[in-house]
């Protein structure tokens, strides 16, 4: 199976310029617990330019990761709608979603999310090999990525043999190393201690300040006060979206 | 993704896995080993088949008591009429057939004799008498010395041939040539040694002594049951020479028009088609066994890659965070399905060429090349096969749902 075909590009979508990225549109989200439902999310929109620093914060529970997912087209919304770069997701097919995934968002978890047997590189590997990269390319593309991410001397090691920063920033190579427009983050350094969640945030604004666009979830206001924008959700809702003025 | 990727991924899995992807793979093993001994055998017995009996001697047939590939109640009323073949059937024929090469006959007196030589015995020696032509038509070559002349057949000499497992006994550092050997009590004299033929079907060929069938008549038995031996010039003269033989013998036991031959004539092919039969039948019983541990054998590697799925649901949705396509992933667990049985059918092969090499020891068995290619196309295909489901379940799982599940 070779590579993936493109799903066709610049759609435009009504009202919204070239330059943004990523639009929502009275997103819902509604978990079926059987005897009582859920709404993470009711009726979220916004809308986020290519290049933005984009924070996402909120108390645990707002509905931080649902709408993480739906961004990250791992999930699908209740209702409502979302355009990713003037396409609109929820008439993709099952593959254009993968290829989405694969080549235009780099998705950062908050559990890291490594698969435990491979090594480093193998794991930075992975996007790679789903669309077809050559093996010679994929390792170089690789390697430069950990080297980015200052884990050039760690490739071989698997994710047990590593520190809870160093996974993380395997997963930040991982997230790269396809060149993705978008970088999702969903808490990326709330399993780490504060001084490996200062170098992951340092690698982050490093990654912004390059062109890269990053959303990124968190519930610290550290963290979120690094980036230019905060969009505040509370009970499924955006509370105030703000300027930073960084 | 490519397949050398999912192989890789297959590899690691079965690494990591080693005792549990062994047990499961039983039914994949036994199946292969079963077609590999099995085709083994038959092919080892095919050869000796070839080699003992189809080459009996080139363009021979023999005329018996009884035909020797028939079913089992022709064999009955053959037993109840046939009458033996006697020395002056023999003569008679040798007197009347025209246009023979060769003809000669040949009697088993006892199966099991004691041979002794200063002290020493052998038992289970077979003694044969037979014509002095009968060297020509058997399998059995002169290796030193000579076969017994006309006129030791004519005088009944208390002469005889041996083969090597006697030469091995009784003269390992000795010129066996002249030397006299007592055969159930009485002497002959060694005036030939037979060049070794081997082991067939685990029996050894070269525990013979054959003396002149006169000499037989004389000391053993007057009235031998005698098989004939009748060698054409070509294959083409054969069929011409089975139909005089088959007349002249009617005439001679008055059998009318109606009735059927009360005697055998077999030639090669007799035995080659008796022979086809059986391994016919032979190779439908292992098919079936065959099937049956196969869909055994898919339906456990069926349940392991459905519990697989579900233990590795976690790295499957991150595979399909990273961009993995519903192919990918049924490609990934029908590939990892085909290599574990296609490892199975490896081990199914090993065993089967260490079983193949034991059965040799005692019986006959080769192993033919093919078997084992189809051995490992099968556990391969079959494992393959039963991937398809608990793959295709892998592949439609939900990316987020699947990502959500405990690691
Ligand atoms: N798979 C799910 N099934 C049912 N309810 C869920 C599920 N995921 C999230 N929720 C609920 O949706 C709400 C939002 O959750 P989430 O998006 O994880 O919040 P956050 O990431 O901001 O902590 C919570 O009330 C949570 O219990
Ligand atoms: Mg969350």
């Amino acid at each position: 199976m070779g590579s993936q075909v493109a799903p066709a590009l610049g759609r435009d979508v009504e009202g919204a310029a070239p330059s943004v990225i990523i639009k929502t549109e009275d997103l819902w989200k509604t978990y079926d617990m059987g005897a009582i439902q859920v709404n993470a999310l009711c009726g979220v929109s916004f809308q986020i330019e290519r290049g933005e620093y984009v924070a996402i914060m909120g108390p645990s529970g707002s509905g931080k990761s649902t709408l993480m997912n739906l961004i990250g087209c791992l999930d699908t919304p209740t209702r409502g709608e979302y355009w990713l770069n003037g396409r609109r997701v929820s008439e993709l097919t099952d593959d254009e979603l993968a290829y989405i995934r694969n080549k235009e968002i780099g998705f950062v978890f908050q559990t890291f999310n490594l698969l435990s047997r491979a090594t480093a590189l193998h794991n930075v590997e992975l996007p790679l090999i789903y669309n077809g990269t050559p093996a010679a390319e994929r390792r170089a593309r690789a390697e430069e990525a950990l080297r980015t991410v200052e884990l050039g001397d760690r490739m071989e090691h698997k994710p047990n043999e590593l520190s809870g920063g160093q996974r993380q920033r395997v997963a930040i190579a991982r997230a790269l190393v396809n060149r993705p427009s978008i970088i999702l983050a969903d808490e990326p350094t709330g399993n780490l201690d504060t001084a490996t969640g200062d170098e992951i945030m340092a690698l982050f604004d490093r990654l912004n300040a390059s062109g890269n666009t990053i959303v990124l979830v968190t519930h610290e206001h550290d963290i979120a006060a690094r980036a230019r924008r905060i969009i505040h959700i509370r009970d499924g809702k955006v509370a105030r979206d703000e300027k930073t003025g960084r | 993704m490519t397949a050398r990727e999912a192989f890789w991924i297959a590899i690691e899995a079965l690494r990591a896995h080693k005792l549990r992807s062994f047990l499961t793979l039983l039914g994949v093993v036994i199946a292969t080993t079963t077609l590999i001994v099995v085709m083994s055998v038959i092919n080892g017995m095919n050869l000796y088949i070839a080699t003992h009996i189809a080459n009996l001697g080139a363009n021979v047939f023999i005329l018996d008591q009884f035909n020797w590939a028939t079913s089992d109640e022709e064999w009955l009323k053959e037993r109840r009429r046939n009458k033996p073949i006697k020395l002056e059937d023999y003569s008679f024929l040798k007197e009347n057939l025209r246009g023979y090469k060769n003809i000669g006959a040949t009697a088993w007196f006892r199966n099991s004799f004691a041979v002794r030589y200063e002290g020493r015995a052998m038992y289970d020696v077979q003694i044969r008498g037979e014509t002095p032509s009968m060297i020509d038509m058997e399998q059995e070559q002169v290796g030193t010395g000579r076969y017994f002349s006309q006129a030791e057949y004519e005088h009944s000499a208390p002469v005889c041939f041996i083969g090597r497992d006697l030469v091995d006994e009784f003269f390992p550092n000795v010129d066996p040539l002249g030397k006299v050997i007592e055969v159930d009590g009485l002497p002959f004299r060694i005036v030939g040694v037979a060049q070794k033929i081997g082991k067939t079907l685990g029996q050894s060929q070269d525990d013979f002594a054959q003396i002149p069938l006169t000499t037989l008549q004389k000391f053993y038995s007057a009235r031998p049951r005698l098989q004939v031996h009748v060698q054409a010039g070509n294959a083409g003269q054969m069929l011409e020479l089975e139909d005089q033989v088959r007349a002249l013998m009617r005439a001679r036991h008055h059998i009318s028009y109606q009735q059927t031959d009360d005697f055998g004539i077999n030639a090669s092919q007799t035995i080659m088609g008796l022979w086809e039969r059986l391994t016919g039948s032979l190779f439908a019983i292992t098919i079936g066994i065959l099937a049956v541990f196969m869909v055994v054998g898919g339906i456990v590697i069926m349940n392991i890659m459905l519990a697989s799925v579900t233990e590795r649901t976690h790295e499957i949705g991150i595979r399909k965070s990273l961009g993995a396509r519903r192919r990918d992933i049924l490609m990934q667990f029908v590939i990892e399905s085909g290599v574990m049985a296609g490892a199975g059918g490896v081990i199914g092969v090993a065993l089967a060429l260490i079983i193949a090499k034991l059965v040799d020891m005692v019986f006959t068995a080769s192993v033919p090349l093919n078997a084992v290619l189809a051995g490992l196309m099968l556990s391969t295909g079959v494992g393959l096969f039963f991937g398809i489901y608990p793959a295709n379940r892998a592949s439609k799982l939900d990316p987020i749902e699947a990502l959500r599940t405990e690691a």
